[in-house]
């Protein structure tokens, strides 16, 4: 594991927990991404993400042993490393998500299921009249207002993966999101400057 | 209806089914619910024949196709769900062999970005006799209900035709859960 260790780890169980359920939710929602647009630079960011999960799985292992002081705990500990596993388990499902695009052999069908299920993958463009611009994420808080979860942003050549709250949206960002349909259509219309208020009546 | 139209069917009614069972196998975890995690132990059987179910209509329709082997991504997808879905049944095993969650688990459900929660529908609350489809509740405040209990019963997945009840215990996921409970009439702590 050297060549982790300049990469920095939450120091202790819950923390860590805390980030391997968030990472393993981004991984498969970019993973479904880089399906649906066939992005391989997203797909490589699943893969790396991976890596970064097994690490933390390894650390939440480490600090659960040591936090039993007794029987009891053990056994209640037994159930947090069971469910570190399962975690690690989806974030490979996901890794092995993102390997078919890598691979290039994607069936129709695979994107057509992406795109009718409850919830789907959208692409958002950002105009310059959109109420969306030079806000940050946090302000707009797009998970609750409008029900979609941004998961990269596409800002010229680069990506932006997992933006945090402070990332400011700026003219021309393409996010990529998880949604419903209407979530998504509904954030489209205000990154497209047509609807200028976020709020629902 | 053609195999590849049936093959798609099954994957989408998969892809969903394996998002709703890792929600619901952590509800279970954190409300220590055998109920739920048995629901979860259900799912986990109707994905192992949906997955099954899918490689027999991909390996028929591999006659019709110009290029069989790309066929052989569509059975990854539902092996991925299904893997998916069985580390969903792996942390609902944990209620279900009767090993008490550690404490900090239900902190843990807290803190994370998608949080866990379970709302009860209270006499007055805006809530009552809408549908699901009315409501618009992912869009509007980012919850998806993940099922509604009603009096012992569970409603899984609920549709968009389900009608909110009064008493109805709402088991949802959220961005911001305060903003369900204020629907629902519960009393919110103000933060700050």
């Amino acid at each position: 594991m050297e060549e982790w260790d300049e990469i920095e780890v939450p120091n202790n169980v819950k923390d860590i927990f805390v980030e391997m359920k968030n990472t393993a939710e981004l991984m498969v929602d970019l993973a479904y991404s880089s399906v649906l647009f066939q992005e391989k630079e997203i797909a490589e960011e699943v893969l790396e993400l991976e890596e970064y999960l097994d690490l933390l799985n390894y650390h939440l292992m480490v600090k659960a042993v040591l936090a039993a002081r007794s029987p009891k705990e053990a056994e209640q500990i037994t159930a947090i490393l069971q469910m570190g596993r399962a975690i690690d388990e989806i974030s490979n499902a996901a890794a092995d998500l993102a390997k078919m695009v890598l691979e290039e052999k994607l069936h129709p069908v695979v994107r057509d299921v992406i795109l009718e299920s409850e919830e789907t993958i959208g692409k958002v463009q950002v105009s310059p009249e959109s109420i969306l611009v030079g806000k940050t994420l946090e302000e707009l808080d797009l998970a609750t207002n409008t029900g979609v979860w941004v998961s990269a942003i596409r800002r010229g050549k680069r990506w932006i993966f997992d933006p945090d709250e402070d990332t400011k949206i700026m003219p021309g960002d393409i996010l990529i999101g998880r949604g419903t349909r209407t979530a998504l259509d509904y954030l489209k219309e205000i990154a497209r400057g047509i609807l200028k208020v976020m709020k629902h009546e | 209806m053609s195999e590849l139209d049936e093959i798609r069917n099954c994957l989408v009614e998969m892809k969903d089914l394996s998002a709703l069972m890792v929600d619901l196998a952590f509800s279970s975890v954190l409300y220590n619910s055998e109920e739920i995690a048995e629901e979860v132990y259900l799912l986990e059987e109707k994905m192992d024949d949906l997955t099954l179910k899918v490689k027999k209509l991909a390996l028929r329709a591999a006659k019709s196709e110009e290029d069989p082997e790309s066929l052989l991504s569509i059975i990854d997808l539902a092996d991925i769900n299904e893997r998916i879905s069985d580390a969903a049944y792996a942390i609902a095993d944990i209620i279900l062999r009767d090993i008490e969650p550690h404490p900090i688990i239900r902190r843990i459900m807290e803190d994370t970005e998608e949080e866990l929660g379970r709302v009860t529908v209270r006499p007055g609350s805006v809530l009552i006799g809408k549908t699901l489809q009315q409501l618009k509740l992912p869009s509007k405040i980012g919850t998806r209900i993940l099922a509604i209990k009603r009096g012992t019963r569970y409603i899984y997945n609920p549709g968009k035709d389900d009608v909110i009840q009064e008493g109805d215990v709402l088991i949802a996921v959220s961005s911001d859960m305060d903003k369900l409970r204020k629907l629902a009439g519960e009393e919110v702590e103000e933060e700050e």
